[in-house]
């Protein structure tokens, strides 16, 4: 498909330059199909001079968990997280991050569908940070085992490999 | 000029500031000044409400260096303590000042944080004015069709106010802009877009006037979303905007991120599937060779995990296992071999390693060996891909990097809850059928339907052909109730469910759901899975299910409670979206009904004949 942009908001295009390839993140979403994730790539500001390792890991998980819940653009099909969800803390121990999200989570309404969708976007967008291979799900500060008439299992962390 | 009537914001430094924004007052009181331009406290009042009335929030806490907001696009603004570059989506941009500390608030650069909310803040007659921008305009062009997309800092319509063959103007009312002037086009049958201010700073108008080519065709303006018109414009030997809107309607699937089966499986060859007949492991002179039998011509393509994770597999796509999957252990610098098929069409060969050892590859004719050296080695290759028995070696893109440490699907990494059960069913003439839902958790319910009622009216048409077909059946609900307690928790409702199955030793567990979602484009039946019985099960009944009338969204993994705690086979079958039109209108068909259970008891029963118990009887 012949797909050109020739024209652009030049708020946006008078001062930024594009960043490199190392300094963008790719997010996952999935598609309308319920399956197929599809990606977008947001740029990543390169690790500051005073930022540990430690620092940075966790900045690129919150960094990209917010990403992950707010999904592309509305114009974009894909499947979404229920309106108002946010990430309340995100930390890392080991390889497994963990992220503590609003109960707005808990107002699915797409199902099996939307719910996989959800989960299996979140899995791999965070999981596709180097090191980093799970990720545990917490709702305001609570380990679930489910979501209030959900489907996917939450108490133990989640891999890619689940989907 | 709107511009010129900006205001200078060092005036607000260590102040506070009343704007008007949409006809309400919003009182800034924590600004501040940096570098000669204005910072607010993210706790600051005003900006809080702004963000609200914007429908954007705020992710930060004392201790962060990143400060997030989340535009009502939605696009993610990154901000960083210390650091002049912020983020928008996918691009960098340079902001007046770094946002700083001052205690336990953050202070951001005004004007960049009005700019991501798609808002200008200007002054009239010494009133300050937040004024929606008209932000962006992008225009794209496919074939000889163009559009443009406008987005704004508020509700956006589009009012055409001069037509004519030669141009078209389209004014939006309430938004002003920084975008002003014109811009050359020349493709598509536009020639130029001119975007100029109107009306006032309270008031704003902007005026959009695209010049068109001869025998180009404006469409009427479109509100793809609250903050969005679309545009289109049919240039001269357009194809017919329908035909493009059907094509568009169905566009080709995008390969997951794991392609590591879908890719191999859409580049091999053959007229049918292949057939990995054995796998065999034995000791070579520089360590072990194995060979995979493989009948058929098909791709296959390989992933190795990092260290200190020394695993790899080899996915053989469009591929058959012929018997039961195998685990077995190895000699030399092998641990263990595992084989199984991990979706309908891949056969995954996964190894596990001793430490980095070298692989090396050849196919033939008979199917595919590796040689295993037991030197450790460095900075090997972490995928491949080739074909097997005369497929073309198609080229197959290395996977992405991120995608390899979670995407093998083998063993320990995939199932959690380890390979193959060995299951034994106490009583392998049960089958358990679970109606999703019921009693004080209705599922969904749309149009006047309940999904907890169509389930359980499925699950006894279930019921009523496989005891006709001698096996033994149980219910985990009969009426619409609770199956553990009303107003109990979803976990124990499911595990309620799984119990009834567990305790009895069935030989096997499906639960009925119907689908939803917020929209009514999606529609088909999925059977989900969790655990590698449920494969085989799944697929059975997945290939009756195809032929139900509605979109066949054949079978999905997912982490599921009641399929991962079920400890027999299991599938989750949700037979169709209560939300799609087609497929309501088949779920509150009884005829539809009654196939839909016709289907689940013929897989059922091949499922039954592929892998009989021992001394008993296939129904």
């Amino acid at each position: 498909m012949l797909l050109a942009i020739v024209a652009a908001g030049t708020w946006y295009y008078v001062s930024h330059r594009a960043p490199s390839a190392a300094e963008t993140i790719p997010i996952y979403y999935t598609k309308l199909d319920g399956k197929t994730l599809a990606e977008m790539r947001v740029s990543m500001r390169p690790r500051q001079a005073d930022e540990s390792a430690t620092e940075r890991l966790h900045n690129v998980v919150l960094y990209a968990a917010v990403q992950a819940i707010a999904g592309p653009p509305n114009d974009v099909q894909a499947i979404r997280f229920p309106p108002g969800t946010r990430v309340l803390d995100a930390s890392v121990k080991g390889s497994t991050a963990t992220l503590d999200l609003s109960k707005d989570l808990e107002r699915q309404a797409g199902g099996t569908f939307g719910e996989n969708g959800e989960f299996k976007a979140l899995v791999y967008t965070i999981t596709g940070i180097e090191g980093i291979a799970a990720v545990q799900v917490l709702v305001e500060g609570n380990r679930l085992e489910t979501l209030p008439g959900g489907n996917v299992e939450l108490d133990q962390p989640l891999h890619r490999s689940d989907w | 000029m709107l511009a010129a009537l900006a205001i200078a914001v060092p005036a607000f430094a260590d102040s506070s500031l009343t704007a008007t924004y949409q006809g309400h007052a919003i009182g800034f009181t924590q600004l501040s000044s940096r570098a000669g331009a204005s910072a607010i406290g993210v706790n600051d009042p005003g900006f809080t409400a702004l963000l609200r009335d914007t429908g954007a929030f705020l992710t930060w806490k004392p201790g962060e260096r990143f400060v997030l907001i989340t535009t009502s696009v939605p696009t993610v603004v990154s901000f960083a303590i210390g650091d002049r570059r912020y983020d928008l989506g996918p691009i960098a941009l340079q902001a007046s000042f770094a946002p700083y500390l001052v205690g336990n608030e953050a202070y951001l650069p005004l004007r960049e944080v009005l700019r991501a909310l798609d808002l200008a803040l200007h002054e009239e007659n010494g009133v300050a004015v937040l004024q929606p921008q008209l932000a962006a305009l992008d225009v794209r062009q496919e074939a000889s069709r163009v559009t443009v997309f406008a987005h704004g800092g508020a509700t956006l319509h589009a009012r055409i106010v001069q037509e004519s063959p030669a141009s078209i103007t389209y004014a939006f009312d309430g938004v002003g802009t920084s975008l002003g002037g014109t811009r050359q086009v020349g493709t598509g049958g536009i020639g130029s877009i001119t975007i100029a201010n109107a009306g006032t700073v309270r008031e704003p108008i902007t005026l959009v006037t695209v010049q068109l080519q001869p025998g180009t065709i404006a469409e009427a303006p479109q509100n793809t979303d609250g903050r969005d018109v679309l545009l289109a414009f049919d240039g001269p030997g357009a194809t017919n905007p329908e035909q493009t809107a059907a094509q568009e309607a169905s566009p080709t699937p995008e390969p997951p991120p794991d392609t590591t089966s879908a890719s191999a499986a859409a580049s091999a060859t053959g007229s049918g599937p292949a057939t990995v007949t054995g796998v065999t492991v034995e000791p070579a002179a520089d360590g072990v060779s194995v060979a995979i039998a493989i009948t058929g011509s098909t791709t296959y393509e390989w992933h190795r995990l990092r260290e200190p994770d020394n695993r790899f597999w080899v996915d053989i796509a469009n591929a058959q296992l012929q018997g039961a999957p195998i685990d077995q252990t190895a000699p030399g610098p092998l641990l263990s071999v595992r084989v199984r098929q991990v979706d309908p069409t891949t056969v995954r060969v996964a190894f596990s390693l001793s430490g980095p050892k070298p692989i090396a590859f050849t196919s033939s004719a008979d199917g595919l060996n590796l040689a295993i050296g037991t030197e450790d080695v460095a900075g090997e290759a972490r995928s491949g891909s080739g074909g097997v028995g005369g497929a073309n070696i198609a080229a197959v893109g290395a996977p992405l990097e991120q995608s390899e440490a979670g995407t093998g699907s083998d063993g320990d990494t995939t199932w959690k809850f380890g390979p193959r059960s060995g299951y034994v069913a106490t009583n392998p003439r049960l089958i358990v059928i679970d109606p999703g839902h019921g009693g004080s958790d209705p599922g969904t319910a749309h149009g006047g339907a309940s999904e907890a009622q169509l389930t359980l009216d499925m699950a006894k048409r279930l019921r009523e052909i496989l005891i006709a077909r001698g096996w033994e059946v149980q219910l985990t609900r009969e009426t619409d109730v609770d199956v553990y307690e009303p107003n109990d928790s979803a976990h124990d409702e499911l595990q309620a469910r799984d119990d009834i199955a567990n305790k009895a030793g069935a030989r096997l567990f499906v639960s009925i759901h119907a689908n939803a979602f917020i929209n009514s484009g999606p529609y088909g039946t999925t059977c989900y899975i969790s655990k590698p019985d449920d494969v085989a099960f799944a697929r059975a009944v997945e290939s009756h299910l195809a032929a139900d009338g509605t979109k066949d969204d054949g079978i999905v993994k997912s982490h599921l409670y009641v399929t991962l705690h079920a400890r027999m086979p299991a599938v989750l079958i949700e037979t169709a979206f209560l939300t799609n039109p087609g497929d309501y209108a088949l779920l509150t068909s009884s005829a539809w009904r009654q196939k839909v259970a016709q289907e689940i008891a013929d897989g059922i029963g091949q499922y039954a004949q592929e892998y009989p118990v021992p001394n008993q009887p296939a129904q």
